[in-house]
């Protein structure tokens, strides 16, 4: 299970008289339970990526709590991100390096052996479809294979929780219905808790079990998707999404 | 421990798997002893051939045998020079000086007038002004053979007129000579050594952060220590390399000289080599931090290669510092990295006294700087990543 409780960070942009402070996450919280997909849903700039990287132990919350299956990423960062498979948005590989040995290198940085490694290279193979990739160089993948690739690095240590930045980015919609089958089959069969990011209304309702709605940098609701539609009293899930993140007044707008 | 080693390797396959970036740095580094051994021993060979040659080009000198026969018992062969040798002196396209001899030379020699003569050369054209030395020389000695015989014929002993002898003695020795040609072989192998590190070091930090691949890194559970010193082990084992082949290059490069007298002077065997790395490999792994704090800062590879001209600057400037300062080698030349290594090289060609305080100095310097280094890596790491 993963917790955020007041979580806060802001960012100071500039120097000198230029200088800004940016609040990038005001008061998030949530909790994502284990074998449930989570689905962090929130307009561009509403400190999705930002409370991911806190989750993840990259950066140092200003305020609040987040508690990874019990450890507090403040006190045991290294624990943590043991325990963690994150796809963040930044999901660049090594171009000289094959996939195999991309996955396997990030297997060994979290301290499996060589052959239990190879091993989780090939079955990650065979769950994300990804099989005749392997061998590989990366330069070149495309980007639904690039994205493959990044996945089976991040789960490459089984871990117990999962976080993904807004994972579809870029995808057609073939490698999109793939990663959803992968992300259903990692929560069913193995009972991971995941945490997904998106703002593609289609997506997280398709998907996710819990919704969380960001919005500048706050929860403002969060709930299963028809538990979502009937607070707000909208048939739409967009409808929902906007009068949740903007306000009623905004539903009437452009459809 | 376990996950620099994961890195180390990791950033060293991937090093050597950039096949053309590895082979320029290879050949340069491998060819850099030969190439550079083979032009200074062409350009002594010559040197030395002209001394030897003995050769003059004149115009005018059929009116004055007197001069033509003296020039013949030196030894000296005579040459008509060219037509248009005065442009192509001042070209560089003819490098002899020319003696222009008067038609009225044999005549005033007679009548006791001293003649004029003319050596044509160019300060621009410098083989040209090499030989004009000997030729002035040779002329010298016709001055004092005519002096001699009419001092003879008055019954006056030419030694009236020599007052003191000169000797010369060239205290440098012959290793030191060698050193004057060798002075540029030190500085092209620590540049060497600095480009092959170069790279790699862009790569590791810069080149990963412009591709996306160093927030994933930090996102494992290994240390930032523990990344920074697989990285920075690979970037100073490319650095290494080079350092092992551009200096074990000069002892095969030895059998190219082709001056015999520069192949004399130029011992370079097993205990060169050894103090050679000695002084080196230190050096490049300083230098592989180096590049690495720079390029950390960067966002891009192309904003690091920029960042990084300042380090190679930096490393072609200091070894000129001995030549705008004077005053020869000084006790803080060890103190400045490059400066260091640049000053104990020339030392070990020159065949000088090397102690283990000068060779340790360096090599505390460069400890200090590597782990300076590493540290600010290590410290601007985790916010390179999402800066």
């Amino acid at each position: 299970m993963i917790t955020v409780e007041g979580l806060a960070k802001q960012f100071s942009q500039g120097s000198g008289r230029q200088r800004r402070v940016v609040p990038a996450v005001q008061a998030v919280d949530f909790t994502a339970r284990d074998a449930c997909i989570t689905g962090l849903l929130g307009p561009n700039g509403a400190g999705k990526t930002t409370t991911l990287r806190m989750i993840a132990g990259l950066l140092r919350p200003d305020a609040g709590r987040i508690t990874v299956g019990g450890i507090d990423v403040a006190l045991k960062p290294q624990a943590v991100q043991a325990r963690l498979g994150v796809l963040s948005d930044a999901r660049g590989l090594s171009p000289r390096l094959t996939a195999r040995e991309n996955i396997v290198y990030y297997g060994r940085l979290h301290g499996l052996d060589r052959d239990r490694a190879e091993a989780r290279a090939e079955a990650l193979a065979g769950v994300l479809e990804m099989a005749p990739l392997l061998d590989r160089r990366t330069e070149g993948f495309s980007q639904g294979e690039r994205m493959k690739t990044a996945l089976a690095r991040a789960l490459v240590h089984d871990p117990s929780h999962i976080v993904l930045d807004e994972p579809t980015n870029g995808l057609d919609v073939l490698a999109t219905r793939s990663l959803r089958a992968a992300l259903r089959r990692l929560r069913d069969e193995a009972g991971k808790c995941i945490v997904f990011s998106s703002h593609i209304m289609q997506e997280v309702e398709r998907l996710c079990d819990h919704v969380v709605v960001v919005a500048g940098g706050r929860t403002v609701a969060d709930g299963s998707v028809p538990a979502l539609l009937a607070q707000t009293g909208q048939d739409d899930f967009e409808a929902c999404f906007v009068q949740l993140a903007f306000g009623p007044t905004a539903v009437g707008g452009a459809a | 421990m376990q996950g620099a080693w994961q890195v180390f390797l990791k950033e060293l396959r991937d090093a050597l798997r950039d096949r053309r970036t590895l082979l320029m740095v290879l050949l340069s580094s491998v060819a850099l002893g030969p190439l550079l051994l083979v032009a200074l021993s062409v350009l002594v060979a010559d040197f030395e051939a002209r001394a030897e040659a003995r050769t003059l080009y004149t115009v005018g000198l059929d009116g004055a045998p007197t001069l033509a026969n003296y020039i013949a018992r030196q030894a000296w062969t005579v040459h008509p020079a060219p037509e248009g040798h005065e442009q192509a002196l001042v070209a560089r396209q003819f490098e002899h000086p020319v003696l222009v001899v008067p038609p009225e030379f044999e005549r005033d020699l007679a009548d006791g007038i001293a003649p004029e003569l003319l050596l044509l050369s160019s300060s621009a054209n410098q083989r040209a002004e090499g030989s004009a030395g000997s030729v002035a020389a040779l002329l010298q000695g016709f001055n004092q053979e005519q002096a001699g015989l009419r001092l003879a014929l008055r019954g006056v002993a030419p030694q009236a007129l020599q007052v003191l002898k000169v000797q010369r003695r060239d205290l440098g020795g012959s290793r030191a000579g060698a050193a004057q040609f060798m002075r540029l072989l030190p500085f092209f192998v620590l540049m060497a050594v600095l480009y092959g590190a170069l790279h790699a070091a862009l790569d590791t930090t810069a080149g990963e952060r412009e591709r996306g691949s160093l927030e994933p890194l930090l996102m494992t559970p290994q240390p930032r220590w523990a990344l920074v010193l697989g990285k920075w082990g690979a970037v100073a084992a490319m650095g290494m390399g080079v350092a092992v082949l551009a200096c074990a290059g000069f002892l095969p490069g030895q059998w190219l000289l082709r001056s015999e007298a520069l192949a004399a002077m130029f011992q370079y065997g097993l205990r060169e080599l050894g103090l050679f790395l000695a002084v080196l490999l230190p050096a490049a792994a300083a230098l592989a931090a180096l590049l690495m704090a720079v390029a950390i800062r960067s966002r891009s590879f192309k904003e690091a290669q920029a960042g990084t001209t300042v380090v190679v600057l930096g490393a072609s400037l200091l070894p000129m510092l001995t030549s705008f300062n004077g005053g020869g080698e000084q006790p803080w030349h060890l103190w400045l990295p490059v400066l260091a290594q640049v000053t104990l090289m020339q030392r070990v060609l020159e065949g000088g006294a090397l102690g283990a305080v000068d060779l340790l100095l360096p090599v505390v310097v460069a400890a200090l700087l590597t782990a300076a280094c590493l540290a600010d890596v290590a410290r601007q790491l985790r916010g390179a990543a999402w800066r």
